[in-house]
């Protein structure tokens, strides 16, 4: 993806604040479970540390589960933007360790497991297992049936994710055609423009600065020229053109000597 | 002839109060190991200062430290360093100024013009005599005017003469200005020193200097140092804004509304400008940007970002003409722009916080001037100011302390340490105090891929890396607006100082040298009472997580800065508490002709401690 999910933008939100915003206003409790080496921005939630990132996926639900107070937790990953509150109850209801089925693939990661699990989770990891799925099937769980629409928003299912910068794209572009970013122009660069603020579509960030006037000359051997750098949202500092700008997305050049 | 060309191999040491001049020999082997300016001056430092001299007193040294590079006609090299002990922390203050004075001193055929004593009544040097003064109570610009005809003009302003701890000394209108050594040369009644010599610098290879100095004009003209050279360090002013780096209201944001107001790109599209140059610079990073004072008329300044950084934002004001004017006066007044922005701030935020009364106020642009003129004449509440952040905090008791913006009793530059962390090391550590000139770790948070908002071993190994090559281009001295001219500093700076020395420089020995000044000018704190807690922050930055902007929710742990500070000390291979062994001690010592016994000196264990370290 060339940047951390959490970050992405999602219409003037990052995802995982549009992730935890909807979440916390459903549950009576949110804990986020991350890396120790990602920041992450103010969230409505506690924050728990996955000591252990090279557990895999099963390791951060077991730490999650061990922080929760709730008897029931859903477990969903942060690139979750449709998540809908219809989904999360219709798998409460089970009352149990709960997943939707869809096209024969078990969806671990938008899946209700017990608080209770932490025991189980333990057993699998000292194994070497880290695949959720092996904790699902260990607790005997009750597959939800998902074909339905019914919880879809704006036809995508409530688990869909991106793995990679196009489908993050394709799907922001399909929920806003018209979607775009904002470059600034700081430093030398907005010596040379009249308007140092410029709306770009949604796309790599190399299709946003040759979008600019080329004589800028941003763009260098397939990097940000190194006589900029670009700051996203003010906080990632990059060069690589790849990366994808999402909708809303604050996107600024700057000086590469910043500082001095 | 002394045998390391570049040189002359001596200092001139003036006794005012004796009324003696004399010429001090330099070991040319301590010339290779120190090189000139910061390394030289400090080196110096150690021989004249007595052990636990204090700033004012008359038998503290003021030096005035020439380089190799200077007189050679290398771009950016017509810089001069001003060295003693600090009025502000009690430790090493090392400022730098380019000026045609680093000419014309170095000419007079020394390597470093060295004040102790003091004159009895307000005097100025002028080429080897000491007279009277008509100029006390006028600005270094006016004194430069009345005695230019006579030679290159240092000076102070008024606020040096009221011993303002953070007053500047000034040359060719710009400032030798961090950590009040202005005030030092106020203490001795020497009100401006004017230099005008006739001696060569002696160079071993002409040509290759000559060869060397071209290359580099060439490289340090166009994409590596346009930035300076376009729009000047202001141009960092939106951009800190837009990364939740610019210090806003006292350290409690770090992003302000008033930004865009104040951002040199919108000024040059709005306001007269003109571009300069230092002595022997081809860069031209001086940019001077027109303003209305308070009688409406038009009047001109040089701007900087840290000027209107902490004039501006760091005051809550966004009104340009204002803070320029304010900028203005600071010169005029001899005052360095960030002590004082950053103490007045700091005065508002306890004044907001009913600690102290009659305080100026956040946003009060209309008052700022007035507010300096007080501090430099130390009249009311601009006496208590004129001492600084730390002294004023200690004397307001309670917490106060956790809130003024200092490190070691220096007032830290437009840098938030929360969302910078590399830079927060280099600030923390830094022995003049909180410090961007001798640490260039915000390069390394502002690198491709950094996580500046999580400080780590990497941090660690760029912020000494950073300081190395400051202590070198210090010591040269070179500007550091150049450095992106060169591909490998350390290898092209041997070539460079082989060609003018005549000894074979490389770079190991470079960064064998740029250590041993770092070293050296730990050495100088630790012999004064320097503390192993005087290498932190201010608590604010460590409780307090950003509140809003860019870096919302940004945090600086205590333990994690604790970390990178036991990280540095064991990079440094000094101990966990940051201190040099004896053996490493004695090496200094004897590589540098110095009394080991004063090196090894440990003030603090005798309950003596810096002017400034203690909160």
């Amino acid at each position: 993806m060339g940047r951390p999910k959490a970050w992405l933008p999602w219409f003037g939100q990052t995802m995982i604040e549009h992730v935890v915003g909807k979440l916390a206003s459903w549950m009576d409790e949110v804990v986020v479970v991350t890396s120790a080496e990602l920041d992450l921005p103010v969230l409505p939630a506690r924050v728990v540390r996955d000591r252990e990132p090279e557990r895999g996926p099963l390791g951060g639900i077991r730490d999650g589960l061990a922080a929760i107070e709730s008897p029931l937790a859903f477990v969903t990953s942060t690139d979750a933007p449709f998540l809908s509150a219809l989904h999360v109850d219709a798998l409460f209801d089970s009352g149990g360790a709960c997943a939707p089925v869809a096209e024969g693939h078990v969806q671990v990661l938008s899946a209700v497991y017990p608080r209770t699990a932490t025991e189980q989770a333990d057993a699998l990891l000292a194994r070497g297992e880290a695949r959720p799925r092996a904790l699902l099937k260990a607790l005997d769980f009750e597959a939800f049936d998902a074909r339905g629409g019914d919880h879809q928003e704006g036809g995508f299912a409530p688990w869909h994710g991106f793995n990679t910068p196009e489908a993050y794209l394709d799907t922001v572009r399909a929920v806003d055609p018209g979607a775009t970013a904002e470059i600034e122009l700081l430093g030398r660069a907005a010596l040379h423009v009249e308007a140092t603020r410029r709306a770009v579509p949604v796309g790599t960030l190399g299709e946003g600065l040759r979008a600019l006037p080329k004589e800028l000359g941003l763009v260098e051997k397939g990097r940000v020229a190194r006589a900029h750098l670009v700051s996203l949202g003010g906080r990632e500092l990059v060069r690589d053109l790849g990366v994808p700008i999402g909708p809303g997305e604050q996107i600024s050049v700057l000086d590469a000597l910043a500082g001095g | 002839m002394n045998p390391v060309q570049g040189f002359h191999g001596c200092y001139r040491r003036i006794d005012l109060s004796r009324g003696t001049d004399e010429l001090i020999p330099i070991d040319p082997e301590v010339l290779t190991r120190v090189l000139g300016g910061v390394g030289l001056g400090t080196w110096i430092l150690h021989r004249e200062a007595p052990l636990g001299v204090e700033p004012f007193a008359a038998e503290a040294p003021l030096i005035f430290a020439f380089s190799p590079l200077v007189g050679t006609g290398v771009t950016t090299s017509a810089k001069f360093a001003v060295l003693g002990k600090s009025p502000l922390t009690g430790g090493v203050c090392d400022a730098l100024a380019s000026s045609h004075f680093a000419i014309a001193g170095k000419a007079l055929g020394i390597d470093a013009l060295v004040f102790v004593g003091a004159c009895a009544s307000p005097s100025e040097w002028v080429n080897g005599t000491l007279r009277p003064t008509a100029s006390w109570g006028r600005s270094a610009e006016q004194v430069a005017a009345t005695l230019s005809e006579e030679g290159r003009v240092a000076a102070i302003g008024v606020a040096g003469e009221r011993r303002v701890r953070f007053a500047t000394i000034s040359a060719d209108g710009r400032h030798a200005g961090r950590g009040g050594l202005g005030a030092v040369m106020g203490a001795k009644q020497l009100k401006a020193v004017v230099v005008r010599g006739t001696v060569e610098t002696p160079v071993a290879d002409p040509e290759r200097v000559s060869e060397l100095a071209a290359d580099l004009r060439r490289r340090a003209t166009g994409a590596s140092t346009a930035k300076y050279s376009e729009l000047g360090t202001i141009g960092n002013l939106l951009s800190f804004d837009r990364l939740g780096v610019l210090p806003t209201r006292n350290f409690q944001q770090s992003h302000f509304e008033g930004a865009e107001r104040l951002a040199g790109e919108r000024w040059r599209a709005e306001r007269r400008h003109r571009r300069a140059s230092c002595a022997h610079c081809t860069i031209g990073c001086e940019h001077r940007y027109g303003y209305r004072t308070g009688d409406g008329e038009e009047a001109q300044v040089r701007v900087e970002y840290e000027s209107v950084f902490a004039l501006g934002p760091l005051c809550g004001v966004d009104d340009p003409d204002r803070v320029l004017a304010a900028s203005r006066r600071c010169d005029e007044l001899g005052l360095d722009t960030i002590s004082a922005g950053a103490t007045l701030a700091f005065a508002m935020e306890c004044g907001e916080r009913g600690e102290l009364e009659g305080a100026p106020r956040f946003g009060e642009g209309d008052r700022l001037v007035e507010w300096l003129d007080a501090i430099a004449h130390r009249e009311g509440l601009g006496d208590r100011l004129a001492e600084g952040s730390l002294r004023l905090a200690r004397s307001l008791g309670g917490d106060a302390i956790d809130r003024a913006p200092q490190v070691k009793g220096l007032e830290l530059p437009g840098y938030e340490p929360r969302t910078m962390q590399a830079m927060a090391l280099g600030l923390a550590v830094g022995t003049r105090g909180a410090d961007h000139n001798r640490s260039g770790a915000y390069e390394a948070d502002f690198s491709e891929g950094a996580d500046r908002l999580r400080g780590d071993a990497r941090s660690v190994r760029l912020a000494i890396e950073s300081e190395d090559r400051a202590a070198l281009l210090d010591s040269l001295v070179l500007c550091k607006f150049v450095r992106a001219a060169f591909d490998d500093l350390w290898a092209e700076s041997a070539a460079l100082l082989s060609a003018v020395t005549g000894v074979a420089f490389d770079a190991n020995s470079l960064r064998a040298a740029s250590r041993r000044v770092v070293e050296l000018r730990k050495a100088f704190n630790l012999r004064e009472g320097g503390r192993p807690e005087d290498d932190r922050l201010p608590r604010r930055f460590l409780d307090e997580p950003i509140p809003s902007g860019p870096a919302a929710g940004a945090t600086l742990p205590a333990e994690r800065l604790a970390e990178m500070i036991r990280g540095y000390n064991r990079g440094r291979g000094w101990d966990a508490q940051g201190r040099l062994d004896e053996r490493a001690l004695d090496d200094l010592a004897e590589a540098l002709g110095l009394d080991a016994r004063i090196l090894k000196s440990d003030r603090a264990s005798r309950g003596a401690g810096q002017a400034g370290s203690r909160g």
